[in-house]
């Protein structure tokens, strides 16, 4: 297939041109600020009112915050370390249960939906039209003590009284960032798989091979780049999720690095600290984006593409 | 039932298995949803028991209803103003952003790209602090409200646009534009009447899932509000879904559930009407959710 | 899906250290461009003294030239009040009420913690009509000239109806920025039909909350100085404003540790909470336990409500306030929405009918609310006297290195266990 990027060569500024607008949007309220949270950050407080004087100078920055927050991160015991641990545990396992859902959603619904694709497509993209916070409080009342779920699982017998649901467990925060993320990965997972060509598949079967093992020879690999994309694109946000703890949970057992940050940006005194949370999380988040590049380019040179 | 038996016996039908995995799925994602509309016709308060069927929290209690109580219709309005708003700015916005991206070859082409996808892994929490911070200290002559979030929306969702269009270009190619140009057409003639119809049932829609993601925002909404008047039915759904809520609630989101599939309804129905005007055959479903806009040449 | 060419190889090290080095020099330059065009909080020249307010205390606070109070004899504007408020804090029939006799809207806003209240209007991001601050916050708030003085002209409610002491309080002399809207205490609220726990069952009734038979029902305030305070009493201190690293060090480990025992969780809806059932112990703050009698859920009385207070008088008593923000844009309806709150019948039934929080008022017997059913006999421990203000602790103002303290404590207990 010809470089889908082959640019009909003169004219390249025509082509900027026509991006320009938008890049330069996103520069000025995207990049730009971040460059302000930066100079919070680094930045001091009135003395009295505590409101955040940003410092615009590189050269007169302040590292107090920042020398707080990396206190707080690599002082075993501390405050930010427990909570960005949990963050990253909570995210990760999120995360991958959310792909052992989405991925058998996806895949049956690209390769065996047939004359019900569209149906089943409309099921799919249903949760987007719907408001987030809906979908959580629907759940919640499901959760309640005198909820359907407690009903279900009595009537059913699992349990022989009502579960607590609520009362601050990891589990329902969990379960709760998995209900809300996983439409976001089924859809590119979809879209992926629905594009693989069949005759992959059927050659490989025509060779010999089981169903099971042209799936794992030859449907997977070339599932990864979606596969990781997905996770990329759920991971990152979940990082800066406060609000389905807030609503499952408000326990400080179960606060994400999230609610750290609104408690110091809303919290009125030190909103530099908040700033450098900030910083420090989007740091982060940039390490694993950049393994993520890393990582497609891998799998990208591995097809051959 | 033999059907069924049958169904289930059969070696090369659809695997059973994941049949049955998908069906759990769909209704673990969509029965809570539909039991929450239910009781948002609820007759009683009670937003777990059913209290029989009567349109009181949309219309009829004096004091708690969407119609009589300012707080929940103002949500409803604000809702509707942002995502208008993000979808007349984000759509073209998008689209150039999308078609100069693909196309731009050179210095700053790869970094543009990099950073115009930086958005859809950014943590609203990150983007909503970041632009209060500018708002308030910077940019002050923007005040926290309407503008400020309109902002937030447009700068949040231009990522999707971006994605469905590029994905739509990477798939045409440029033959269709270079064959306009061999007969004499300018570029920007080739653009217009070569790709731009190719790219419309891409561009409604990512107008569709601009305009859902607009309605379902919170964090930034909540950042960047003013006050109730600027309260978007998300933060009110958050604000009083915490304290005391009432079925109004359940009656505000089934609202906005519905005008959002009433334009997606309406953004497919014009895509086939122009299909259908320019004789296109076959399911209209089927290519719009392939954005297949190959019937429009 | 878009996928990203990421051609490696082209990012050798010279190009990323030249597109560093580029990228450093752009942002230092658009850093002078926005030292430029950036908005500044203002005062930054003044050196601002933070007198502290305290009982033993009393402040005056300074007039500001470029803050001047409103000129006399002005006709209230029409438009919309807005009011920035706590949630349930504020009678809807009022707000009706209001709006119909002066032909104009009422809007209010609500905010969850006060610290995001602060924020709000310090930074003067938002311009409300009638804020609702604290007694430990507003000297800030005066100072910064986040508030305006006010016209006594038009509140001549004020000297008719409320107790003389709060007319002219030792945080507010002269009343010129604030006047009083409700009085609380808070003690412990619970349940008697869901737990056994009993604060009256314990040497040292604050233990309830370590109660692991309500684990998981058991709530603090979402507030630091309330949370706090209760673990310092909780240890005999009763210098609810330290800033002693120890002692708060201490309060900290007190409210980390119920963390384990019984999964605390934080809240300020405890006017529901406990009603509701979500809560079976919950800190509490007394006008909250009048008004929960309205939240019941279903099947069960309010009699089965209970609000413990130390019985000596020896717990957090305080009083909110109404003020007028310096960015207010109709001072003069605010002025009468103030003075609308301080007559007597309006703040009654504000009191009575909804908010369960009571307006100190003269006229208002303490004694005879339990007779006029406002109060459930069960609940008479919420009410608050003037009396009990002998004896009681005040929240009063921390400074900054103070306040800094009990918020690292406090975001360090949000972190969990």
């Amino acid at each position: 297939m010809p470089d889908p990027d082959r640019g009909v060569g003169r004219g390249n500024a025509f082509w900027a041109g026509l991006a320009l607008p938008g890049v330069v949007w996103l520069c000025l309220f995207f990049l730009l600020p971040f460059y302000v949270i930066l100079c919070v950050a680094l930045g001091s407080v009135h003395p009295i009112f505590q409101t955040p004087r940003p410092e615009w100078n590189p050269l007169l920055w302040r590292t107090g915050a920042f020398e707080f927050v990396f206190e707080g991160l690599f002082s075993s015991g501390a405050g930010f370390q427990k909570v960005f641990l949990r963050t990253f545990a909570y995210v990760a396992i999120a995360t991958a249960l959310s792909l052992l859902i989405a991925y058998p959603v996806a895949y049956f619904i690209a390769r065996f939906g047939g004359r019900w694709k569209g149906l089943l497509l409309v099921g799919l993209i249903a949760p987007f039209f719907i408001s987030y916070l809906m979908r959580m409080l629907a759940w919640i009342n499901l959760l309640q003590d005198d909820g359907w779920v407690n009903d279900v699982l009595v009537w059913i017998g699992i349990f022989d009284e009502p579960r607590n649901w609520l009362d601050g467990r990891a589990s329902s925060v969990i379960l709760g960032l998995v209900y809300g993320y996983v439409p976001f990965m089924i859809l590119p997972l979809y879209a992926f798989l629905d594009r693989i060509d069949r005759s992959l598949l059927e050659a490989a079967r025509d060779l010999g091979a089981s169903p099971f093992e042209a799936f794992r020879l030859v449907t997977l690999p070339l599932s990864m780049p979606a596969i990781l994309a997905g996770i990329v694109i759920i991971a990152l946000p979940m990082f800066g999720d406060y609000y389905t703890t807030d609503l499952l949970s408000q326990s400080p057992q179960t606060s994400m690095i999230g609610n750290q940050i609104f408690l110091y940006i809303r919290g009125g005194q030190q909103i530099p600290v908040g700033a450098a949370l900030v910083v420090v999380l989007m740091l982060f988040l940039t390490v694993l984006m950049g393994y993520y590049v890393v990582s497609t380019a891998r799998a990208h040179r591995r097809l051959g593409g | 039932m033999a059907r069924i038996r049958e169904w289930w016996s059969n070696p090369w039908g659809k695997p059973r298995f994941l049949a049955l995995f998908t069906m759990l799925y769909l209704v673990w994602s969509i029965v809570p949803i539909l039991i929450a509309i239910r009781f948002s016709f609820n007759d009683g308060r009670s937003r777990s028991t059913a209290q029989g069927w009567s349109l009181r929290w949309y219309l009829d209690d004096p004091d708690l209803s969407i119609r009589n109580d300012p707080d929940l219709h103002t949500a409803l309005f604000q809702s509707l103003r942002l995502a208008t708003i993000a979808v007349l700015v984000t759509v073209p916005l998008g689209v150039a952003l999308a078609i100069g991206l693909t196309r731009w070859r050179g210095r700053g082409a790869g970094t543009s790209r990099a950073v115009s996808l930086a958005t859809l892994v950014t943590p609203e929490i990150v983007m909503g602090t970041a632009l209060l911070l500018v708002f308030v200290h910077v940019l002050t002559f923007i005040p926290l409200g309407t503008i400020a979030q309109a902002i937030g929306h447009i700068t949040f969702s231009l990522v999707f646009v971006l994605i469905i269009v590029r994905g739509r270009l990477l798939a045409i190619g440029p033959e269709y534009e270079e064959a306009a140009r061999d007969l004499g057409a300018t570029q920007f003639q080739a653009l217009r009447l070569a790709l731009l119809p190719m790219l419309v049932p891409a561009t409604v829609a990512s107008a569709i899932i601009v305009f859902a993601i607009s309605m379902d925002d919170f964090v930034i909404s909540q950042f960047l509000s003013s006050g109730t008047a600027t309260d978007t039915v998300p933060v009110r759904i958050y604000s009083t879904g915490r304290t005391a809520p009432t079925p109004a609630l359940n009656a505000l989101a089934t609202l906005t559930l519905g005008l959002t599939l009433v334009v997606a309804l309406v953004g497919y129905l014009l895509w086939r009407g122009v299909r259908a005007a320019r004789g296109g055959t076959g399911s209209a479903l089927q290519d719009f959710a392939a954005l297949d806009a190959e019937p429009l040449r | 899906m878009a996928t990203f060419h990421p051609r490696e190889s082209r990012y050798a090290r010279r190009e990323f250290l030249k597109r560093g080095a580029a990228g450093a020099f752009a942002l230092s330059s658009m850093g002078t461009l926005l030292a430029a065009c950036g908005g500044g909080d203002g005062g930054s020249g003044t050196a601002l003294e933070l007198n502290i307010a305290r009982p033993d205390n009393p402040v005056t606070h300074p007039l500001f030239d470029d803050n001047p109070m409103i000129a006399s004899s002005l006709e209230p504007e029409s438009g919309t009040l807005r009011i920035y408020n706590w949630n349930g804090y504020l009678w809807p029939r009022i707000k009706k009420d209001f709006a119909k006799e002066y032909g104009v809207k009422v809007e209010e806003t609500f905010f969850d913690t006060m610290d995001e209240a602060i924020t709000k209007i310090s930074t003067g991001a938002v311009d409300f009509d009638v804020f609702f601050p604290t007694v430990d916050r507003m000297s800030r708030l005066a100072i910064g000239k986040s508030l305006q003085p006010l016209n006594h002209d038009y509140l001549p409610n004020l000297p008719k109806t409320v107790w003389p002491a709060l007319q002219d309080p030792w945080y507010d002399k002269g009343s010129q920025y604030t006047v009083p809207y409700v009085t609380w205490t808070t003690g412990i609220g619970y349940r008697t039909d869901e737990t056994d726990s009993r604060p009256e069952n314990y040497s040292n009734p604050y233990e309830i909350y370590w109660d692991e038979a309500n684990r998981g029902k058991v709530y603090v305030l979402d507030d630091s100085r309330d949370a706090i305070g209760h673990m310092l009493l909780k240890n005999g201190i009763t210098n609810i404003n330290t800033e002693d690293p120890a002692e708060i060090e201490l309060a900290k480990n007190e409210l980390k540790s119920l963390i384990g025992a019984v999964n605390i969780k934080y809240s300020t809806n405890d006017y529901t909470n406990l009603p509701e059932g979500r809560a079976w112990v919950h800190q509490m703050w007394s006008g909250s336990a009048v008004s929960a009698q309205y939240y019941m859920n279903d099947g069960a009385k309010p009699d089965v409500l209970r609000f413990w207070f130390p019985p000596d008088g020896g717990g957090t008593i305080g009083s909110d306030l109404m003020a007028i923000p310096k960015s207010a844009k109709r001072p003069v309806l605010a002025h009468h929405f103030l003075n609308y709150l301080l007559d007597e019948k309006h703040g009654y039934d504000n009191f009575a009918n909804y908010v369960g929080y009571q307006p100190p008022f003269v006229k208002l017997d303490p004694d005879r609310l339990v007779a006029e059913g406002v109060v459930p006999a069960n609940l008479k421990t919420a009410i608050v006297r003037e009396s009990d203000f002998n004896q009681g602790y005040v929240q009063t103002e921390l400074t900054p290195t103070g306040q800094t303290l009990w918020q690292n404590a406090w975001s360090e207990f949000k972190a969990g266990a």
